[in-house]
């Protein structure tokens, strides 16, 4: 790669890690645009934080290239981490500094001086400004993590299973202050192993598994193209429903044991046409239900496995 | 440099909010000075003087000879053997392996007598044997040193010099405390220095603070110097306490120039790198404090802390002289409590070659991330 699109704020090339024997990173490429939110997506070893800690200068990659905000991650590691906001998985740091201290303690450290009581106030830890920082529950380090990452105003930020280990009511706590970075304008490039989390978050998603990422699109457009299709299942009906609904042009089963037909949809036909059919035919059901496909389905389709299957060092 | 600043006083700051930190910092080392000095105030530390008179006259020591071993005698610092004046006392000292041996010559007292009358300076000379590799030399050698200098001091002064019987000579009495609380100094400075650095380090790689700080313009070296900076401060500030304690509690007289602090100064230094050194094999800050423990323990014990060198066998001797915490003590010794500048300066210049080595490989091996 010799340039750099002024609409990318990360490009990478043919990254790739290896230790011994072992492929951590095998040649990726990819580029995320400036103010979107990129989700890296994939299990447990999948190559993810590796990844990201390449571009964030902490380890040296074997091969390839990679540019953070048109800066080398081989020559200008020092620029790029003035420029760059990190939150390390599970954020930790002085257990008795406090909220507050911890702030300033990392603003001193970029030679920063920023609005420290707004920080505060945008990860909603004003109550806690005065407490110790292990005093904190999970969901509050990890907020902390964020005030921390932003303290040198960065353009770039990177962070890794954010919510990872947190209750849902954190989870969501932590997913609206992302939300709230994208619209400061900033880029956000963040890991998971959460499906709903790259799905709710993200502008685009890579999918990674083996160290290899196997698709690369927007949420919308990986389901569409990768995922199950959308299912509608009527409870207890009639198996003569199956020939009825085919009769359409769409596939559907009949469960002998649950006594459920699942209609398999298409774009082609809408719910109601279904249930049109079946109403003209006199076909009884009972209760409907429409399964959306997601992301864990486009992730079982091109991988053959489960987010959360994989072990591994990475 | 605002980095390392930022740094110590994060580390400062956590200092003082930790109570247990505190405690086994600077509160443990005092409860141990008031135990032992309380245990030990009735006994003195005493070391074996091997001695030779050749003054003798009719088989009977002369004036001089006897003046001078009454008043070493009454220093109550020595256990003084005596020599049978008719052999060669180096080859004695060396068959028997001796550490100390005086000599007091033939014609000691004559000489003494002519620098009484004639008004010279040149009062007869003693000769001083001993073994350089053993710890205790220098000390014995430093303590005879000092009497000897001040029966000249008397009589240079020219005023009591004819009336030799009324020499008041008051030679420093030295107790257990004078040379327990210097070996503490050390102790401290070895405890602080290579605990802090192994568990801090472990703690730091294990919770991911490494990884963070990696993450910003902080430079790897910037910490390290605050940590050792940190160490410093900490190990001066238990220092304080400690000759406080001694002072007030022992009522010591104690010498704290310039050159006892740099030892202490650089034997943090050394004992952080050490503990760096010893922090890069552990992976988790239980294996940190087992490490921190196999080193310091042994090396409280068999450094001449709490009991002289010479009171060890001579393997567990030679096994200390290995030992970077027994060149601290008996430098801390010679400078605070001795007045031996010369061991002082040697033991120093030990101590900051060792200092600079352990810090060089300390920072040059730990990492913040494995690549």
């Amino acid at each position: 790669m010799t340039s750099l699109s002024n609409d990318s704020a990360i490009q990478v090339e043919g990254l790739t890690k290896r230790y011994g024997d072992l492929v951590a990173v095998n040649g990726i490429s990819f580029s995320v645009n400036r103010g979107e939110i990129f989700a890296f997506l994939g299990p447990n070893g999948a190559g993810k934080t590796t990844t990201v800690e390449m571009l964030e200068c902490l380890r040296k990659p074997t091969s390839g290239k990679a540019f953070v905000l048109g800066l080398d991650i081989a020559k200008d590691q020092m620029a790029i981490k003035r420029k760059a906001g990190v939150l390390p998985q599970d954020f930790y740091t002085y257990e008795r500094l406090t909220v507050r201290e911890t702030i300033q303690y990392y603003a001193g450290m970029f030679n920063s001086r920023p609005d420290v009581e707004g920080l505060i106030k945008l990860v909603d830890l004003e109550d806690k400004k005065n407490v110790l920082f292990k005093h904190l529950s999970g969901g509050l380090k990890q907020r902390l993590g964020i005030a921390v990452a932003l303290v040198n105003d960065p353009e770039v930020i990177f962070l890794d299973e954010p919510s990872a280990g947190l209750d849902p009511k954190a989870r969501h706590g932590v997913w609206h202050l992302i939300e709230g970075l994208q619209k400061q304008g900033k880029t956000v490039f963040l890991t998971t192993h959460y499906m709903e989390e790259a799905e709710i978050l993200a502008s685009r998603v890579g999918i990674i598994h083996s160290g290899n990422i196997v698709a690369l699109d927007t949420p919308q457009r990986l389901i569409s193209e990768h995922g199950k299709r959308n299912m509608l299942i009527l409870k207890k009906t009639s198996p003569k429903a199956v020939p009825n609904i085919e009769k359409l042009g769409i596939k559907a089963n009949y469960d002998e044991s649950t006594g459920d037909v699942t209609v398999h949809m298409n774009h082609s036909v809408t719910v109601s046409e279904v249930l049109h059919s079946l109403s003209n035919s006199d076909i009884p059901f009972g209760e409907l239900q429409l399964r959306r496909s997601s992301l864990e389905d486009v992730f079982l389709n091109l991988t053959g496995e489960t987010l959360g299957e994989e072990e591994g060092t990475a | 440099m605002s980095h390392v600043v930022i740094d110590l006083k994060a580390s400062l700051r956590s200092f003082l909010r930790n109570k247990s930190t505190i405690f086994w910092t600077i509160a443990f080392p005092c409860v141990l000075i008031l135990l032992f000095g309380a245990i030990f105030s009735y006994s003195s530390v005493k070391y074996d003087l091997y001695l030779q008179n050749q003054d003798m006259v009719d088989g009977k020591a002369t004036y001089w000879s006897n003046t001078l071993i009454n008043i070493l005698n009454s220093s109550g610092v020595f256990n003084i053997q005596t020599v049978n004046a008719t052999v060669n006392a180096t080859d004695y000292a060396i068959s028997n392996r001796l550490s100390s041996l005086i000599i007091i010559p033939s014609g000691f007292n004559d000489s003494a007598n002519m620098a009484l009358f004639t008004h010279t300076a040149n009062l007869a000379n003693v000769t001083y044997v001993f073994d350089q590799s053993t710890s205790s030399a220098p000390v014995v050698g430093s303590i005879v040193t000092s009497i000897v200098e001040n029966i000249n001091f008397q009589l240079s002064n020219g005023v009591k010099y004819l009336n030799v019987q009324d020499f008041t000579i008051a030679p420093k009495r030295y107790g257990y405390i004078d040379f327990f609380l210097p070996g503490m100094i050390g102790v401290t400075a070895m405890t602080t220095s290579i605990f802090t650095s192994v568990s801090i380090s472990a703690q730091f790689k294990q919770n991911g603070v490494f990884h963070k700080l990696a993450t910003t313009p902080l430079r790897r070296y910037e910490w390290i110097l605050s940590r050792t900076v940190y160490n410093v401060l900490i190990t001066f500030l238990g220092m304080a306490v400690m000759l406080i304690l001694g002072v007030a509690v022992f009522g010591m007289k104690m010498t704290v120039d310039a050159v006892s602090l740099f030892m202490v100064a650089m034997a943090s230094l050394m004992f952080t790198g050490l503990g760096m050194i010893i922090a890069r094999f552990v992976k988790d800050p239980d294996g940190a404090d087992a490490a921190a423990n196999v080193i310091t323990f042994p090396m409280m014990f068999l450094s001449g802390t709490f009991f002289p060198l010479s009171q060890m066998s001579l393997f567990l001797q030679a096994i200390a002289q290995v030992l970077p915490l027994t060149y601290v003590s008996d430098g801390l010794r010679a400078s605070m409590i001795f007045g031996q500048s010369q061991t002082a300066i040697f033991n120093t210049a030990i101590i900051t070659v060792l200092g600079i080595a352990c810090i060089v490989i300390g920072s040059w091996i730990t990492k913040w991330e494995e690549d």
